[in-house]
């Protein structure tokens, strides 16, 4: 018996011991899955992109540390700002299964100082390593509600959703702490993410220390990329208010983002977009133009700045444009070499000068530049990246007749450009005095190293091109252009290319190379909407111009040696080639693998920045300002 | 329903002459005749001598010519001689002003060694060519191309819809046809089309 009840005893002890461990393992799981299951809410960096499922993307990975650097002490999301610019930040949420949310970001001002700016991030999915990453921004309320999976994304199985924050600081800002909150509500829970942002009393400056310009060739692509618009008009959508009203906002969403934009009216044989140039009758002595029609509705909220009148840049003209200017317009290249040619070119561009003047446009450089190349076959001479020494007998001409064509004490800036690489070195020598203004390929102006300084100050400008990374590519990798610029003492960088998504940028995106902005006409917008690459730019040219400020107290020099180690760990001669041997043969000569190897040394020593080196050059400028206080 | 009927034939004829442009037979027919025209004149004025003067030996050097490490290669090589080429752009601009309605009058000249192939050598200020795809340096010989510099004839393309060409022999001096001018025009002229 006593065995019995012995056995029993222990039978029930056994069995309470195995229903409590079950009971502690389901407890468990239980607690478990509401942690995997429940909503969440991560603030991240600006240089580290999430994808649809909640990760990094792979490119940004070396800057994971930089993961909590959002955070503070008590887990809220802590922002350091100028006045006068943006702070941004990714905000991530986190559904572990399909669900709706309402996502709230508020930073309340009573005097409206603090403005946010939120966005959706589209995951673009690339072919090219079958991967998503976030890159086009799409606008929405600061309250947004939608699910996931994102319907209109169409990812399977997604489980994040980033959203890009800009939090604006107007330059009047009172100084100190606002306090604000993000707030997720999902699955009938409420995340909250307090956000801390101190404002501090320096002020980025309105102007930039480098311009960055985004090129653009005519106007087709604004029919293919507004098709829906398009198609609504079809014989006179490219005369209608939408049409102009939809190039003055490209220009205003690269404005807003501390840019400027350029589109060229003319091909390579010299056919000019009918809103590009005032309509241009008779021939020899009496061609003169007859409307200014088109070209005004074009260009007249651009050179008076109008356009820009609701940006928070306020309303300034446009700095720089392309004139229609090429070898067969105005003046008729069948009469080229006679007197017919002059007579139709400075009857015309004399036109064009007095029409400037009377509307009061002399804030803008009108540019004349020759964009046309000989293996496109329409002239035999390149304007374009001169190779050819012979070719530069054409801009002494195009010189001469722009002297005579212009009065000497014009108020309207005309300048002549040219876009040189191979010759460059020669032609700064043989145009001196001619071109004003030089945009220079950077590869071989790498070999160059006084070439800035040199022209600058004979009061030429110099830019130098390229184009913009890869969304495959590291967050950081955009920065490299600006700050390239501002290390190399060149007046600016041109994007050769920004407005090309290309067929298909929503589900099959071939990186966007040639993009760095979208048609937002997908989401109901009759305007382009930006990238986080663009933001990025913008962000770090927001940097520079601070940084700049500060060569009162350091030096130039010592300020961008500090901004090279901080961001890649490189010397101010990292980033520029040792002159080659090539460079004294005649540039007829030169081959472009020879370029390559001459350029390899800037090429590994730059390749691939961490996703943390404009971050790291940020602190820097945030912490030089704190000492300035 | 009848209402419905006419609203759809009527949205889809709007849709069909948009999507196609077309001139009546009789216009198109003296487009077709003008252009003709012009390039019969194109054939005597145009010298064969000059034309072959156009494309320098460097540039004939390097037009096949493929690095992989240098995709640029024989576009970068690409020259022409100027006095050549202003000769007869000059000729090939006031031929297509015989036209009364935008017409370019384009260059074409085969390769030597390589037959099959030929380039467009002088485009126009209309930037309009049934044959070139945007871009190219050399491309493959339509078949109309070779009847002209085979048998010395004019053939007109209508090939591509909208557009009208009429190629014509170019001769040298020793009465060989040396080349082709591409006398073009299309029905419905895109203002914004090769603006880039």
């Amino acid at each position: 018996m006593v065995v019995e009840i012995l056995l029993h005893w222990m039978s029930s002890a056994v069995l309470m011991r195995r229903l409590q461990t079950r009971f502690v393992f389901l407890f468990l799981i239980a607690i478990y899955s509401q942690v995997l299951l429940a909503a969440d809410l991560e603030a991240l960096p600006e240089f580290l992109r999430s994808d649809p499922f909640g990760a990094i993307v792979a490119p940004d990975r070396s800057g994971a540390d930089l993961a909590s650097s959002l955070y503070g002490a008590k887990h809220q999301v802590v922002l350091t700002g100028c006045r006068g610019g943006y702070v941004s930040f990714h905000l991530v949420v986190k559904l572990p299964s399909p669900s709706t949310y309402t996502l709230d970001v508020t930073i309340p001002d009573p005097a409206n100082k603090v403005q946010i700016d939120l966005f959706r991030e589209w995951f673009h999915f690339t072919d090219s390593d079958k991967r998503y990453y976030p890159d086009a921004l799409i606008p929405v309320h600061a309250t947004y509600s939608s699910r996931l999976p994102e319907p209109d994304n169409r990812i399977p199985k997604q489980t994040a959703q980033a959203f890009w924050v800009d939090v604006y600081v107007a330059p009047d800002t009172r100084l100190g702490i606002f306090s604000g909150t993000a707030k997720l509500k999902a699955n009938s829970k409420i995340t909250t993410l307090p956000i801390q942002l101190t404002v501090l009393a320096c002020v980025i400056p309105g102007e930039d220390v480098v311009t960055i310009d985004h090129n653009s060739y005519g106007s087709s692509w604004l029919a293919q990329q507004f098709a829906g618009s398009y198609q609504r008009n079809l014989d006179h959508w490219f005369e209608s208010n939408q049409f102009f009203e939809l190039i003055h906002a490209y220009h205003r969403v690269f404005y807003e983002h501390r840019g400027i934009f350029h589109q060229l009216g003319y091909g390579h044989s010299g056919k000019v977009g009918p809103e590009f140039a005032p309509v241009l009758e008779g021939s020899g002595r009496a061609k003169h133009i007859t409307s200014w029609g088109l070209y005004d509705r074009h260009y007249g909220p651009l050179f008076d700045g109008t356009a820009f009148s609701a940006s928070r840049r306020g309303p300034r003209p446009i700095p720089f444009v392309y004139l229609p200017i090429n070898p067969e317009w105005p003046a008729s290249y069948e009469f080229w070499g006679e007197r017919g040619y002059e007579a139709e070119f400075v009857n015309v561009v004399s036109e064009m000068e007095r029409h400037s003047r009377e509307k009061g446009w002399t804030h803008t450089n009108f540019e004349v530049f020759f964009n046309h190349k000989k293996r496109y076959k329409g002239f035999p001479w390149d304007g374009d990246e001169v190779r050819f020494q012979k070719d530069l007998k054409y801009f002494l001409e195009y010189d001469r007749l722009l002297k005579k064509a212009l009065p000497p004490n014009t108020p309207v800036h005309f300048v002549f450009r040219a876009d040189v690489s191979w010759d460059m070195e020669q032609q700064f020598k043989v145009l001196n005095g001619v071109v004003k203004l030089w945009c220079a390929g950077g590869g071989i102006l790498s070999f160059y190293k006084d070439a800035p300084k040199m022209l600058r100050n004979r009061g030429d400008v110099i830019w130098y091109y390229g184009g913009p990374p890869s969304v495959t590519d590291s967050s950081a990798a955009i920065t490299e252009f600006p700050l390239r610029a501002w290390l190399w003492g060149v007046n600016g960088y041109v994007h050769w290319l920004t407005v090309s998504p290309g067929e298909d940028p929503w589900f099959h995106f071939d990186g966007g190379r040639t993009a760095l902005v979208y048609s937002g006409e997908r989401f109901g917008l009759t305007e382009p909407i930006p990238s986080i690459r663009l933001k990025i730019q913008r962000n770090c040219l927001q940097d520079l111009a601070v940084l700049d400020t500060l060569k009162g107290r350091k030096s130039l020099d010592s300020l961008r040696a500090e901004a090279t180690r901080r961001y890649n760990d490189s010397s101010l001669d990292d980033w520029w080639n040792p002159r080659p041997a090539l460079a004294d043969l005649p540039s007829d000569q030169w081959l472009g693998s020879a370029i390559d190897d001459a350029t390899r040394h800037t090429q590994q020593a730059l390749q691939h920045p961490a996703a943390s080196a404009a971050y790291k050059v940020h602190q820097y400028a945030l912490s030089l300002q704190a000492e300035a206080k | 329903m009848k209402i419905l009927y006419l609203i759809v034939l009527s949205v889809s004829f709007t849709f069909a002459t948009v999507g196609i442009p077309k001139l009546s037979p009789e216009a198109s027919v003296a487009m077709q005749k003008e252009l003709e025209d012009v390039a019969r004149v194109g054939s005597v004025m145009v010298d064969g001598d000059v034309c072959q003067k156009i494309v320098t030996e460097q540039a004939k050097g390097f037009l096949f010519a493929t690095d992989p490490r240098d995709r640029f290669l024989a576009g970068d090589n690409y020259d022409v001689d100027d006095v050549a080429f202003n000769t007869v752009k000059k000729t090939l601009t006031r031929l297509s002003h015989l036209a009364s309605f935008p017409a370019d009058v384009n260059l074409w000249m085969p390769i030597e060694g390589h037959p099959g192939k030929i380039q467009l050598v002088i485009r126009n200020r209309n930037e309009m060519s049934q044959f070139w795809n945007w871009g190219e340096l050399y491309g493959d010989m339509v078949p109309q191309m070779e009847t002209v510099l085979k048998t010395g004839q004019r053939v007109t393309v209508t090939s591509k819809p909208g557009w009208i060409s009429v190629l014509a022999p170019v001769h040298d001096s020793l009465g060989d046809v040396v080349g082709l001018i591409e006398v073009v025009s299309q029905v419905k002229v895109d203002a914004h089309e090769n603006v880039k």
